[in-house]
């Protein structure tokens, strides 16, 4: 009766609605999750694949992935695609954020219109700029010689030093717009009497952006960085769209190597391993990311 | 900031930052027409020579893409409608209350929006396969890409519920309706539009899904449009009409709904993003 | 506590958030078709007070029961009483029709019907062109209206008010309040309001209940608090302009204030000579008065037409309401006279009255 009552009318509504998710959740997140890092520990192979109990390992999993001789390029890789990535985004993100600040007729609907790269299916985006990007006939090598840029063409995708960059390219170009968005949110949530203040002041457009706009904008600025962060971690449509991580590895990063072990090799376990040591990169990110809308959360 | 001078030249100078942005999909818009001895041409026309519409009939055929739509169609309907049947109560109660517990459940879903799809599918892979799972592959996607599309539901979702005054729900308690009743019949009418957004969002991203049905879906007649265009992509591929008249099919119907809903969306994205 | 005779009746009350106490064994009594306003600085738990009535929060402790049954337990919708909330909570997505017959439409009435008790009552409170608009075409007062209705039309057992008038301009508040007052009389009600606002309170209500802190300082009929104010927060509550507060000493002959010159005033109260008091004098019972005991300092004066406030140049400043207008600039010297009768004192360390 008690219960019942509460489910009508008190907190037992409630807690079936959020009890409902996060069952759902922890089963479908949660759990693997742990299994993941159970099976980092085991030995799987074809035969133990359908049993949970599977002969234990300890640490000769990451003995082994830390042994593989592409071990220290993947891990250069995923670095320098992080950093690459969330540096373009970031950047270009700002500028244009501020352009758009300016408020001129218009400028909400072009600027709504950069969205459409957010809402595109990855593979869709890695098809387009790996033809862009083509060595011979690409877009962007036309265009870079056009300019005088460029005098012969670069092999964005085969090239041993560029392939990265290829990924890279698309990645940038993939994630700015959301990036422009959040950052013109925390633009916007200025109040305009402190620029004008400031200006009375005397203070220059340079001096007022340092001053203002970067101090008030540093809890959304750390927003937008650890959700770079985590969003370049989670990008993986473009590998197998532009590069499957060629030539010899010079462009796989750990996201797309995991995926490589276990359902290309058929290695789990070195798979699950991988993707362990990958969730100790992605929580540090999601901790930052906490910290800085902590303030938000709480309204 | 200062009043703008001439805001015509700030107009034109948005512009031409869009059409840059918007070059890769006017490429693969304009590169689907083409003739194959066209693409090849060095230096690239910007305009085809000779538009030949007929590859989109021909990749349409040749490379099946009938099923293959319809199985993304499936997937993104799935995915959708389970985030939505479980993330509008989690985001409604979350929005609710102030306390402790509730800041673990925000820390919760900000934990698993963070986890990357291809760290959980090894996982989730294994376990489907132990489950059995695997004989209904699309489900199986649905599942594991339901839980991935949650978390950024939920948070968006939960912007639109906090705007709903609470004493909106408590007049609707006193004038004698239950939880249920008042949670259906005045909240989620006020936050009906917000919740729309976020769920056509989120089918957006499904439609879009690969790694889960790349991984999971072995038959060809269960894949959906994502798996299949990877199927003649390769760091080699030389079929670039067929291929971006192939993207070109799979993302105009997105982009159409963007393009309607644009405002809407970048609204309802500005709103929760950041909280 | 008789449980027949009152409407609303709530016993040793207690209501904690987490380490917070926010209702202190609270008791109450309202007898059926009383008024009883719910009154106090911000954060002092009235409105806690009275969403534990609506059942909106559950208590930590005690007995609520409403017409003689308990209703502790029951959550809001079993306890057929109706509110009025702050921002008056109208349903944005409903037309005035709607709102008005919401609750009578939960309870199965036909529409046909309900439309009908809407009409009238639109007919009595003014609302007839408006029935088929949404809350957001309306003016402030006209929601109000519409909140009020949406109460009276469930002649529920009682009405429950949540500073209703506050996001009224202060013209149309005073016409809410004769307004609300007037409504209550004619449906017999029961009504529990809360509001900061004293004179509201003291103008609407026949029984004042002022709160501080979770716990009720005081309650009684609206003149009752202003004569004999308990302690020294209900007289600094209650009155406006506020009480005055002097520092003073027992005499023999009554007290010594603490103002220049040491006036003594033959108090009606006595106490042992010697003891340190605090003095509370009202505004409007200080007099100019040339002969008067009191000669201070002006510091200002404040005119509002019908009404002159000085203000003196004291330690502490006393405010003086003269009814009059009179010929005072500041740094003149007048002379005030104190009605014996009217001087409150109380314990300077328990702050009750002596």
């Amino acid at each position: 009766m008690r219960i019942l009552r509460s489910l009508t009318d008190g907190i037992g509504f409630d807690l079936i609605l959020i009890g409902a998710a996060m069952a759902f959740l922890m089963a479908m997140a949660g759990l693997p999750l742990v299994y993941n890092v159970l099976m980092s520990f085991q030995e799987v192979d074809m035969f133990s694949l359908g049993s949970l109990i599977r002969p234990w390992a300890g640490f000769d999993n990451y003995r082994s992935v830390v042994a593989q001789p592409e071990f220290w390029l993947v891990m250069k890789n995923t670095a320098l695609f992080v950093v690459g990535s969330i540096a373009g985004q970031f950047t270009l993100g700002f500028a244009l954020a501020l352009f758009f600040h300016q408020n001129f007729p218009g400028s909400a609907t072009i600027r709504g219109l950069f969205l459409v790269s957010w809402v595109m299916p990855g593979l869709v985006v890695g098809a387009i700029w790996s033809f862009i990007l083509a060595g011979d006939y690409g877009v962007l090598n036309a265009l870079l010689q056009g300019v005088g840029l460029i005098s012969e063409p670069v092999f964005w995708k085969s090239d041993p030093n560029l392939s990265l960059y290829a990924v890279i390219i698309a990645n940038i170009w993939l994630g700015l717009a959301f990036n422009m968005l959040l950052l013109s949110v925390g633009l916007a949530a200025i109040p305009r009497d402190i620029y004008e203040a400031a200006e009375l002041d005397g203070a220059t457009a340079w001096q007022r952006f340092r001053t203002i706009t970067l101090p008030m904008m540093r809890s959304t600025i750390g927003a937008v960085l650890s959700l770079g962060l985590i969003g370049t971690l989670q990008q993986f449509d473009l590998f197998p769209a532009i590069t499957e991580g060629g030539p010899a590895n010079t462009s796989n990063v750990s996201q797309y190597w995991a995926w490589q072990m276990s359902f290309k090799l058929y290695d789990f376990a070195r798979g699950a391993t991988i993707s362990v040591m990958m969730l100790v990169l992605v929580l540090f990110a999601a901790v930052i990311y906490v910290r800085s809308t902590r303030g938000e959360v709480r309204g | 900031m200062n009043m703008v001078k001439r805001p015509w030249v700030w107009f034109g100078f948005a512009v031409f930052f869009a059409a840059i942005y918007l070059f890769p999909l006017y490429w693969m818009y304009v590169t689907a027409v083409k003739t194959q001895s066209e693409i090849f041409v060095s230096p690239p026309t910007f305009w085809p020579n000779d538009p030949d519409f007929g590859v989109y009939s021909y990749v349409w055929t040749d490379r099946n893409m009938a099923p293959y739509l319809w199985n993304s169609v499936v997937i993104a309907s799935g995915v959708t409608a389970l985030t939505v049947f479980f993330g509008t109560g989690c985001a409604y109660v979350l929005a609710r209350y102030r306390n402790a517990w509730v800041d673990v459940g925000l820390f919760t879903i900000l934990m698993l929006q963070v986890l990357p799809a291809s760290v959980m599918v090894t996982p989730l892979f294994v376990a489907f396969n132990q489950l059995g799972l695997l004989n209904w592959p699309r489900s199986a996607v649905i599942l594991g890409a339901a839980a991935k599309a949650m978390p950024f539901f939920v948070v968006l979702t939960r912007a639109a519920f906090m705007s709903v005054p609470r004493e909106l729900e408590e007049a609707a308690l006193v004038d004698g309706n239950s939880r249920l009743g008042a949670f259906t019949s005045i909240v989620l009418p006020l936050v009906r539009n917000g919740v729309l957004v976020c769920a056509i969002l989120t089918f957006m991203s499904a439609f879009g899904e690969f790694i889960y049905s790349k991984s999971i879906i072995q038959d060809p007649g269960l894949q959906p449009a994502s798996v299949g265009l990877q199927g003649f992509l390769g760091p080699n591929s030389k079929d670039w009409n067929a291929i971006m008249a192939y993207s070109a099919i799979y993302v105009t119907p997105i982009l159409a709904i963007f393009v309607l809903l644009q405002r809407r969306i970048v609204s309802g994205l500005t709103s929760g993003a950041l909280k | 506590m008789n449980g027949a005779m009152n409407q609303i009746e709530l016993t040793g009350i207690e209501k904690h958030y987490g380490g917070y106490h926010a209702l202190k064994s609270v008791n109450l009594a309202i007898p059926k078709g009383g008024f009883v306003a719910l009154v106090g600085p911000s954060g002092c738990g009235k409105s806690t007070l009275l969403r534990t009535i609506a059942g909106l929060e559950t208590i930590t402790g005690g007995a609520i029961h409403i017409a003689g049954q308990d209703v502790t337990t029951l959550p809001p919708r079993l306890r057929d009483i109706a509110m009025v909330f702050q921002s008056y909570a109208l349903y944005p997505h409903m037309t005035v029709a709607e709102n008005l017959t919401y609750a009578l439409r939960l309870k199965g009435v036909p529409k046909p019907v309900a439309r009908k008790r809407a009409e009238d009552i639109a007919e009595t409170i003014g609302l007839t062109p408006l029935l088929d608009r949404y809350p957001r075409a309306l003016s402030g007062g006209q929601r109000q209206r519409v909140a009020m209705g949406r109460a009276i039309i469930r002649e529920p057992k009682a009405f429950l008010f949540d500073e209703p008038l506050s996001n009224l301009d202060a013209a149309l508040r005073v016409h809410m309040r004769a307004e609300i007052r007037k409504l209550h009389n004619r449906l017999g009600a029961t009504s529990v309001y809360v509001t900061h606002d004293q004179i509201e309170a003291m103008t609407m209500a026949d029984h004042v209940v002022v709160m501080r802190a979770g716990v009720i300082e005081q309650q009684g009929a609206p003149l009752e608090l202003y004569d004999r104010p308990a302690n020294r927060f209900v007289a600094g509550f209650i009155g406006s302009p506020a009480m005055n507060f002097i520092d003073a000493v027992t005499t023999d002959q009554g007290v010594k204030l603490a103002l220049p010159g040491e006036p003594v005033i033959a108090t009606t109260t006595r106490s042992q000579p010697g003891r340190k008091v605090l003095a509370g004098l009202r505004p409007e019972h200080l007099a100019v008065d040339p002969d008067g005991a009191l000669r201070l300092p002006v510091a200002l004066v404040e005119q509002t037409g019908s009404t002159s406030y000085l203000v003196t140049d004291t330690e502490p400043m006393l405010t003086v309401s003269a009814n009059l207008r009179r010929d005072i600039h500041p740094g003149d010297v007048v002379g005030l006279s104190i009605d014996p009768a009217r001087v409150h004192l109380f314990d300077p360390a328990t702050e009750a009255r002596l």
